[in-house]
């Protein structure tokens, strides 16, 4: 069953989202999303590169009042 | 007297048991280990060669002769009771307890991590492992060492850098044609962009290949090759893989005080356990949100120190990781307010940190006669200070 993980790292300074990111990213499968909520502004542009990367898909990179949301279907895990 | 229990005879353990005056509590400390363990030492004998006697000392000699010390391991910790049991059958009660028993290195976690670990030693776990790295680098006279990392949060967030660095200047010193290799999971090249900066062009200049975005997933031994999580390979010659780490194994009471990780949710200002008055963790064991670094068990060993005399003190999440390359450093200056203000690298720091190996016996035994010195270090270095400036 594809699932939904929730990712918060809203308060952490860069790269902490990534790194949030990443441990998320360990634990999913192919199938799943992910979602991570962060206020370091250097989120985005570091969430676009990791996406490029490792072949996932950012189905939604969105701000609002500060806070940048990041939707990330996992497509890129090796079988 | 108040009965003081602390769990660690490391950095912080063992500072905070000799602040405390013996006039108004009576401290036991607890360490599975006789050895207290200068753990950047493990750079030195790794990339110098420097013996493993230089970088260890017995705990019982860092102590205050009115701390008590067990040798012990623990096994249980029960803060609803206040009582900690021990592996050899004991139990000890407590009117404060502190926990310092620092990260664990999960070398299991990652598939082939042991065996590389058997096979080459690594710059990171143990003074014997980076013995053993050393032989392992001086047979080298081809190919490529890879350092790379398992998980974003690990001890010395410039260990990786410092390894690369240090491994570089062996071969140049060796006359040997190996390519030094460092791949990390950040964005850039050092987890602050600021810091990224600085270091780049040093990593350029003596041909470092750097892989950003790198989280290792699994390594072939057989292949020689280290797999990452985002999808990317790295062929290796000899490899050192720092293995995701984790808070302590044993169980604690009430379960919900560690997090997924088993790290100790503490207050990051106070290092009180949540929902506890009478129990603290500090240094690499809990999840305060800074870097896991001897000067953060310090600075924190000497909050506690503070509060259990009856003062408000508080910890500000201060920095001072040290980045050296082989003539010169840097400091990563941060606390909870400040992300890691602009550093220059410069001989005077690389001397600084020299400086600091040197007294480092002392100013664990001796914290009290330290502490104005580090005070007036880190106030004229402060984050608040220094700011845009920078240093």
């Amino acid at each position: 069953m594809p699932e939904l993980i929730k990712v918060d790292a809203r308060g952490m300074a860069c790269p902490g989202p990534i790194s949030a990111l990443t441990r998320a990213y360990r634990k999913a499968k192919n199938g799943d999303t992910i979602e991570v909520l962060a206020t370091d502004p250097g989120f985005k542009p570091d969430v676009q590169a990791w996406v490029k990367r490792t072949n996932n898909e950012l189905i939604e990179l969105t701000e609002e009042g500060g806070v940048i949301k990041a939707v990330i279907k996992v497509t890129g895990k090796r079988g | 007297m108040k009965k003081v229990l602390i769990l660690g005879g490391g950095g912080g353990g063992a500072i905070l048991a000799n602040l405390l005056p013996k006039e108004e509590f009576e401290v036991t400390v607890v360490d599975r280990d006789e050895y207290h363990v200068f753990q950047p030492g493990n750079l030195f004998i790794a990339f110098y060669g420097d013996s493993v006697e230089k970088y260890r000392r017995p705990i019982r000699s860092l102590l205050k002769p009115h701390v008590k010390l067990i040798r012990d391991e623990v096994t249980e910790v029960n803060l609803n009771d206040r009582k900690v049991k021990l592996k050899g059958d004991k139990s000890l009660e407590y009117d404060y307890i502190i926990i310092a028993t620092g990260a664990n290195l999960d070398f299991d976690a990652i598939e082939g991590n042991r065996e590389l670990l058997e096979s080459y030693g690594d710059f990171y776990s143990t003074l014997e492992n980076a013995e053993k790295l050393y032989k392992t680098l001086k047979e080298m006279r081809e190919g490529r060492f890879v350092i790379a990392i398992a998980d974003p949060i690990y001890k010395c967030p410039p260990g990786p850098h410092k390894g690369a660095f240090l491994s570089s200047t062996l071969f140049e010193r060796m006359g040997v044609d190996v390519d030094v290799v460092l791949a990390l999971p950040f964005p850039h090249a050092y987890p602050s962009k600021t810091i990224s900066d600085i270091i780049e062009p040093e990593l350029e200049k003596r041909n470092i290949e750097v892989h950003t975005f790198f989280t290792v997933d699994s390594i072939d031994v057989e292949k020689k090759r280290i797999y990452s999580l985002e999808g990317e390979e790295l062929e290796y010659t000899v490899a050192t893989v720092i293995p995701p780490h984790e808070g302590p194994r044993y169980k604690v009471e009430p379960s919900e005080v560690k997090d997924d990780s088993n790290y100790l949710k503490i207050d990051k200002y106070t290092c009180l356990i949540e929902g506890f008055d009478d129990a603290y963790a500090i240094g690499d064991c809990t999840n305060a949100p800074t870097s896991k670094s001897g000067v953060t068990a310090h600075l924190q060993a000497e909050v506690v120190a503070e509060r259990l005399q009856g003062f408000d003190a508080r910890y500000s999440g201060r920095t001072n990781c040290p980045l050296i390359t082989d003539g010169m450093g840097l400091f990563i200056i941060s606390d909870y307010d400040h992300p890691p203000i602009p550093v220059r690298l410069s001989r005077f720091k690389r001397l600084l940190e020299d400086l600091f190996v040197a007294t480092y016996w002392d100013a664990i035994r001796y914290p009290e006669l330290w502490q104005p010195i580090f005070h007036a270090y880190f106030e004229a270095t402060s984050p608040a200070k220094l700011g845009e400036r920078g240093w």
